[in-house]
C-alpha cells in the first residue's frame, strides 16, 4: 500500500509542475518585463546611434555632403592632423587638471558634511546648498565668470584697488586658466555628492575605534577615512571625466577660441557639415570615454564597496 | 586603579551623570549594571575621552585623564558594534593599534606580526588572520575586537555591552572566555551590561548605576543578598520592592524590599502571626521551566512577585483575581534609610 502512494506521489509531481518551479518562471518574466521598456530605450537612442556614428565616420566627405561610399581618408586625416592631435591632448590635460582640482576643493567640503555635520538634517541641507547654482542655466553660471574675470572684472578690480597689482591680469579670462575656474566650479558638486555620500555611511564608531587605539586624527583620516571614502572618489570621477571629457561650451565661451577640446571640434564640425570628420572625433572621444571608465573601475572594485 | 570623582555630564536638559564617584581598583573585572538610558555609555565614553565631563575629574593612578585626546589615554574601548575596520583584514584590524598608534608606534613588521598571532591565539582566532571581517561570523568579529584591544596593552579595557550582540548560547561561552582572558592579562576590564545575570556572572565587584549615580559597589554575593538601596535592589530583579505601610502584622515606615523567594502565599488570614502580610490580589503566573513566576497586585497597585523553584513548589493553587495574604519573616525584610 505505501508503495502504491509513493508511486502516485511521485508520478503527479512529474506531470504537474511543482509551484518552485512555477514561480521561478514568474519572476524570470517579471524580471524581463522590467527590462524591457529600458532595453529597447538604450538600443534605439544609444547602440544604434553609436553604430551609426561608426559607420558614418567611413564615409565619404565632399565640402559640402557626404556620401555612402566607405573610406579611411577621414580618419587619415584626422590621425595626421597636428591640429587635431593636439585637441586630444588639450583634452585629457584638461580632463585630468578638473578632475585633481574637483578633488582637491570638493573632498574637503564632502568631509565637512560627510563626516563633521552629524545632523542629517544641516546635512541635507548643505548639499541642496551646493546645488543651487544649478537652478540657473549652464550657460548663465559660465559667462558669469566673464565678469569676474576680465581686464576689468571683479578680481582684477579688487586687487588694483588693493595695490597688489598695478596692471590687470590678462590671464585670467580667456585663457586656459579661465576654462579651468569654470569647469571646476561647475563640476565640483559632482564630486562632493557621491563622496559625501560614502563618507556618511562611515560608522563614527570605526573612527572612534582607531582614536582609541592610539591613532593621531591624520593618521586615522590617512587610514581609515580615506580608503574607506574612496569609492566615493571614483564614482565621483566617472561623473566628472564623462562630463569634462565631452566639454565644448566652457572652452567655447571662457577660452576666447584658446582652447579647443574634442568637443569643440564636433560642435564646429558639424556646424560646416563634414559630419564624416564630426563623427571620427565623436568615436575618439566615445573611446577615450570608455577607457577612462574601465581604467576608474580597475582601480576600486565598486561591487565590493558599495 | 582608575578614579571618577563627582562626574557630571548632561545632554541640554538631559542629566545623564549626577555626581557619579566612582573607583576600579587594578587587576579586577568590575561589572557596571544599569537599565538602558541610565547613562553607562556615557560614563565609558567620558572615561575614553570621546565625551568630556561637564564637572569632575577622571584619573588613573593619581594621574588626570580627562582633557586628553582619546588617542593618548591607553585605555581600551571594545565597541557593541565591535566597530570593526571594513576594508582591513583580521590581522591588520588586531595589527592597526601597534602600527599606527601615535605613541610607542612599533615598525618591526616580524614584531607585529608576532604580537598579532599571539593575540589571535589568545582569544582563539588563530588562523583567522588573512579573513575579511565581513567574512566571519558575530562572535568572531567580537573576538577581533577584543583582541584589537588587548594587544595594545591598554590600562584597562572597557567593554560596552559586548555580548549584546552575541546568540545566548555564544554568549554563556564569551562569559567564561572573558574572565580566563582577563585573568590571564591581569589587566582591570569594566564591563558594562544591562543585565544583572550577565553582572552578577562576570564581576568580581558590581555597581550599579541609577538615577545618574553609581548607587552601590560591591561583590556580587553582597549586591545580590544586601542591596543598600531601593534602586539597587531593583536592580537584581529579584527584590519586591514597596511601601512599608502596607504590610500589617508591624509598623514599617519607608521603602522596604523582600526577595522573591522569600514571601509565601496563604488564604485570607491564615498567614502565620509571626509573620508580616501583605493583601493582594493574583493575576497571573509565568512559567519559566524550572521557576514559576507568580504576579499579585498590592492595594496601592505595587507589583509583587513570588518565585516557586520547581523541585519545592511551596505556593498553593492560585486563582486568577482572587484576593491573597502574602507573608514573609521578619528578618527578610530590608529597609532604606531615607530616600535613594
Amino acid at each position: 500500500m505505501s508503495a502504491f502512494s509513493t508511486d502516485t506521489l511521485a508520478t503527479s509531481a512529474q506531470t504537474a509542475e511543482s509551484p518552485a518551479l512555477i514561480r521561478e518562471r514568474k519572476d524570470r518574466r517579471r524580471a524581463l518585463g522590467l527590462l524591457t521598456p529600458g532595453l529597447i530605450w538604450m538600443a534605439l537612442f544609444m547602440v544604434l546611434p553609436m553604430v551609426m556614428v561608426v559607420y558614418v565616420s567611413f564615409w565619404t566627405q565632399t565640402t559640402f555632403a557626404v556620401n555612402s561610399e566607405l573610406t579611411t581618408a577621414s580618419w587619415e586625416r584626422f590621425l595626421s592632423s597636428p591640429t587635431y592631435l593636439s585637441a586630444i591632448w588639450t583634452t585629457l590635460r584638461i580632463w585630468l587638471i578638473v578632475l585633481v582640482l574637483t578633488i582637491l576643493v570638493g573632498y574637503p567640503v564632502a568631509l565637512f558634511i560627510g563626516l563633521f555635520v552629524r545632523n542629517k538634517t544641516i546635512q541635507t541641507a548643505l548639499l541642496v546648498a551646493c546645488v543651487i547654482p544649478f537652478w540657473t542655466s549652464f550657460l548663465i553660471r559660465v559667462i558669469a565668470w566673464r565678469p569676474m574675470l576680465g581686464t576689468e572684472g571683479a578680481i582684477n578690480t579688487i586687487l588694483l584697488k588693493l595695490g597688489v597689482i598695478s596692471e590687470p591680469l590678462t590671464f585670467l579670462l580667456f585663457s586656459e586658466f579661465s576654462v579651468l575656474v569654470g569647469m571646476t566650479q561647475i563640476y565640483c558638486v559632482f564630486m562632493v555628492g557621491p563622496i559625501t555620500f560614502m563618507l556618511g555611511r562611515i560608522d563614527i564608531s570605526v573612527i572612534e575605534a582607531a582614536r582609541d587605539l592610539g591613532a593621531s586624527f591624520g593618521t586615522v583620516f590617512r587610514r581609515i577615512i580615506l580608503p574607506l571614502s574612496l569609492p566615493g572618489v571614483m564614482v565621483g570621477s566617472i561623473f566628472v571625466s564623462v562630463m569634462v571629457l565631452g566639454e565644448f561650451a566652457t572652452a567655447a565661451s571662457l577660452s576666447g577660441r584658446k582652447v579647443n577640446l574634442l568637443g569643440n571640434i564636433i560642435v564646429s564640425q558639424v556646424g560646416s557639415l563634414k559630419w564624416a570628420f564630426a563623427a571620427v572625433a565623436g568615436v575618439v572621444l566615445t573611446i577615450i570615454i570608455t577607457a577612462v571608465i574601465a581604467l576608474a573601475l580597475r582601480l576600486v572594485d565598486l561591487r565590493k564597496e558599495m | 586603579m582608575l578614579t571618577l570623582s563627582r562626574i557630571s555630564r548632561s545632554y541640554g536638559d538631559t542629566v545623564a551623570l549626577d555626581g557619579v564617584d566612582f573607583v576600579v581598583p587594578d587587576d579586577t573585572y568590575m561589572s557596571l549594571l544599569g537599565a538602558s538610558g541610565s547613562g553607562k555609555t556615557t560614563l565609558l565614553r567620558l572615561i575614553a575621552g570621546f565625551e568630556e565631563p561637564d564637572h569632575g575629574e577622571i584619573s588613573i593612578h593619581q594621574t588626570r585623564i580627562d582633557g586628553q585626546a582619546p588617542h593618548l589615554r591607553d585605555i581600551g574601548f571594545v565597541f557593541q558594534n565591535f566597530a570593526l575596520f571594513p576594508h582591513l583584514s583580521v590581522a591588520d584590524n588586531v595589527a592597526f593599534g601597534l602600527r599606527y598608534r601615535a605613541n610607542k608606534a612599533l615598525n618591526n613588521d616580524t614584531e607585529i606580526k608576532d604580537r598579532t598571532q599571539e593575540a589571535l591565539v589568545l582569544v582563539g582566532l588563530d588562523g583567522f588572520g588573512h579573513r575579511g571581517v565581513s567574512a566571519i561570523s558575530g562572535g568572531q568579529r567580537q573576538r577581533v575586537a577584543l583582541a584589537r584591544t588587548l594587544v595594545c596593552e591598554p590600562r584597562i579595557v572597557l567593554l560596552d555591552e559586548p555580548l549584546g550582540a552575541l546568540d545566548a548560547n555564544l554568549r554563556a561561552r564569551m562569559c567564561d572566555e572573558l574572565r580566563a582572558i582577563r585573568q590571564r592579562l591581569g589587566v582591570s576590564f569594566l564591563h558594562v551590561t544591562g543585565s544583572e545575570t550577565e553582572a552578577l556572572t562576570m564581576g568580581d565587584e558590581v555597581a550599579v548605576l541609577a538615577n545618574g549615580r553609581i548607587t552601590q559597589s560591591d561583590t556580587p554575593d553582597t549586591l545580590f543578598s544586601q542591596p543598600r538601596t531601593a534602586e539597587a535592589a531593583r536592580h537584581m530583579n529579584a527584590w519586591n520592592t514597596f511601601d512599608g505601610t502596607l504590610c500589617d502584622g508591624m509598623s514599617v515606615k519607608g521603602e522596604i524590599a523582600v526577595r522573591f523567594d522569600q514571601m509565601d502565599v496563604s488564604a485570607q488570614g491564615r498567614a502565620p502571626k509571626d509573620h508580616l502580610r501583605v493583601h493582594a490580589q493574583y493575576l497571573t503566573g509565568e512559567f519559566n521551566g524550572p521557576t514559576a513566576l507568580s504576579f499579585f497586585r498590592a492595594a496601592d497597585g505595587t507589583l509583587l512577585q513570588i518565585i516557586d523553584h520547581l523541585s519545592q513548589p511551596r505556593l498553593p493553587d492560585l486563582i486568577e483575581g482572587q484576593h491573597y495574604d502574602l507573608h514573609f519573616p521578619s528578618n527578610a525584610l530590608r529597609q532604606f534609610h531615607g530616600a535613594v
